[in-house]
């Protein structure tokens, strides 16, 4: 269909993008689950396909590819509880020996700012850096950790739900269809139906470029990290493909990651630290330049300084989830308001449906007029 | 067995394998069939579709009649009036060219509507269902350029 929306469809899109925003930060006990929901099945779907390809019906399909799911999940946390619990204390020994290698790392480099330039030295940078570390950490446990634990347990219902909706997705998704175009009137039905197949096109590239984005970071960082020779690469490298979801601050928070475990691991070589960063900066701008446009690029058609500006509206309105949410909602949003654009600004539609609702009203009051 | 269950011969599926278009489906794939299809209703006089429309599905007529004529010329550009069973608006199945006639409710009509993009997925997930839908529709589309060139007045043959 050609596409051309005027300023008016831009500004109706971009505000109605910082609006769900808005109203999402209000449910995110739900949007979450439903975007963990749809990212579970945009994964799950090309396996349901090839099932369906060799002849099982849609909902026996669905049946084996949400329920295999929904079982190795619980398989995986019945092997990983006892694990878990086995280790917990040796993991608060080594997030502790962690920090302390991260803190060590900071003085070391403060150290070597403060000899280069004497009013660092005057300021007392390191020493003041040094406290504030020590004193974050000690009363850490005791400010945040209580609140962490909490708010854990306030949202693992909710996001037990993701894979039970991810399942109906993938069951129910043609009656949803189905569903929303007998609502709509003859006049929009076709145009309704090209919406609808672009929005879940334009949802199912995003998603399955979300997927293949984090499978090429994970694999490009561990590469990267495993050549410098730092312990649990493909690890490290999951971790802050995962965190790079979260636009900006997730990437900040995976850094932080990898240059504590370089300085840890390696506490006399502060460059291994230095070199896990130059390892992490080439792989997100790889990222940025190679893998993004190959993957999630492509699924939205946004022009990079729409991107980048929405990502701060996004993350002004509704914080990180905002941050997260942002670019999904404004392609959907673009999708939704130039097609609702097109329709509202047919004139011959309007007519259309205009007509067959006086149709409609003549022959409700044929047998009151004679 | 839920896996393969045995699909019912509801009138349903009877009222289906009636179309000419799912004709030669077993019960079991017209039961996939109907589950992509959408069912509209026009009233007497109502534009179904517009000639120059981009096409997005194939109409097929459940009960009523379908008038397709020259755009906004019922009377004079009338090219076809079909009936139950017949099926139009079948050239946006297989490309986005724009409609070439209108389509008008003759009388109260019940369409089943058949989106593109369902075709087009039904031909990556069944293909068997999808290339016995497409003889048929290549068939329908033969027989309509043997009317054409049978029709008195044309210079083909």
């Amino acid at each position: 269909m050609n596409r051309s929306s005027g300023p008016v469809v831009w500004i109706a899109i971009i505000a109605s993008t910082c609006l769900l925003l808005f109203l999402f930060k209000k449910i995110l006990w739900l949007v979450v689950p439903f975007m963990l929901a749809l990212i579970i099945y945009y994964f799950l779907q090309p396996a349901t396909h090839r099932l369906v390809l060799h002849g099982l019906s849609r909902k026996a399909a669905a049946a084996i590819t949400g329920g295999g799911f929904i079982a190795l999940l619980l398989l995986c946390a019945a092997l990983l509880f006892p694990w878990v619990s086995s280790h917990a204390v040796g993991w608060q020994v080594s997030l502790a020996r962690y920090v302390e290698g991260g803190s060590l790392l900071l003085q070391k480099t403060m150290k070597g700012l403060e000899a280069q330039f004497s009013f660092l030295e005057r300021a007392s940078l390191s020493r003041n850096v040094s406290e504030q570390i020590a004193t974050f950490t000690e009363t850490f446990a005791q400010h945040y950790l209580a609140d962490l634990v909490v708010t854990l347990a306030a949202w693992l219902p909710s996001l037990l739900l993701a894979p039970f909706l991810a399942f109906f997705f993938l069951r129910d998704g043609r009656r949803f269809t189905k569903f929303i175009g007998n609502a709509v009137p003859n006049a929009f039905f076709e145009r309704t139906l090209y919406l609808m197949h672009e929005m879940d096109k334009t949802a199912r590239a995003y998603f399955q470029g979300l997927i293949s984005l984090t499978i090429l970071d994970t694999i490009a960082l561990a590469i990267g990290l495993w050549i410098i020779g730092l312990s649990g690469a493909l690890m490290l490298g999951l971790v802050c493909a995962v965190l790079a979801w979260i636009p900006y601050v997730g990437s900040i928070l995976g850094c932080l990651l990898v240059v504590l475990v370089a300085a840890t691991d390696f506490p006399l070589d502060p460059w291994m630290a230095y070199g896990a960063i130059i390892v992490f900066i080439l792989v997100r701008l790889l990222d940025d330049f190679v893998f993004m446009p190959l993957t999630i690029g492509r699924s939205l058609r946004m022009h990079p300084l729409l991107t980048v500006l929405m990502i701060f509206v996004g993350g002004a309105v509704a914080g990180v989830p905002g941050l997260m949410l942002v670019l999904p909602l404004l392609g959907i949003a673009m999708v939704v308001g130039e097609t609702v654009g097109m329709i509202v600004t047919d004139p011959r539609l309007q007519a259309r449906h205009a007509y067959a609702r006086s149709l409609r009203a003549r022959q409700a009051a044929a047998d009151l007029q004679s | 067995m839920f896996l393969f269950s045995k699909a019912e011969d509801s009138s349903r599926l009877k009222q289906l394998r009636a179309l000419s278009l799912f004709s030669t489906l077993n019960p079991r794939e017209l039961k996939t069939v109907d589950g992509l299809l959408h069912e509209r209703s026009f009233l007497q006089d109502e534009v179904i579709f517009d000639q120059g429309e981009e096409g997005q599905a194939l109409y097929i007529i459940e009960s009523g009649k379908v008038l397709i004529c020259r755009q906004g010329q019922s009377a004079l550009g009338k090219i076809a009036e079909l009936g139950a069973g017949r099926l139009f608006g079948e050239l946006a199945l297989l490309d986005n060219s724009p409609r070439v006639a209108q389509a008008r409710a003759v009388e109260g009509c019940t369409l089943a509507v058949l989106f593109r993009a369902d075709f087009l997925g039904l031909l990556e997930t069944h293909a068997v269902i999808a290339s016995k839908i497409s003889l048929q529709l290549a068939r329908h589309i033969g027989q309509r350029l043997r009317e054409t060139v049978n029709a008195p007045g044309s210079q083909s043959e």
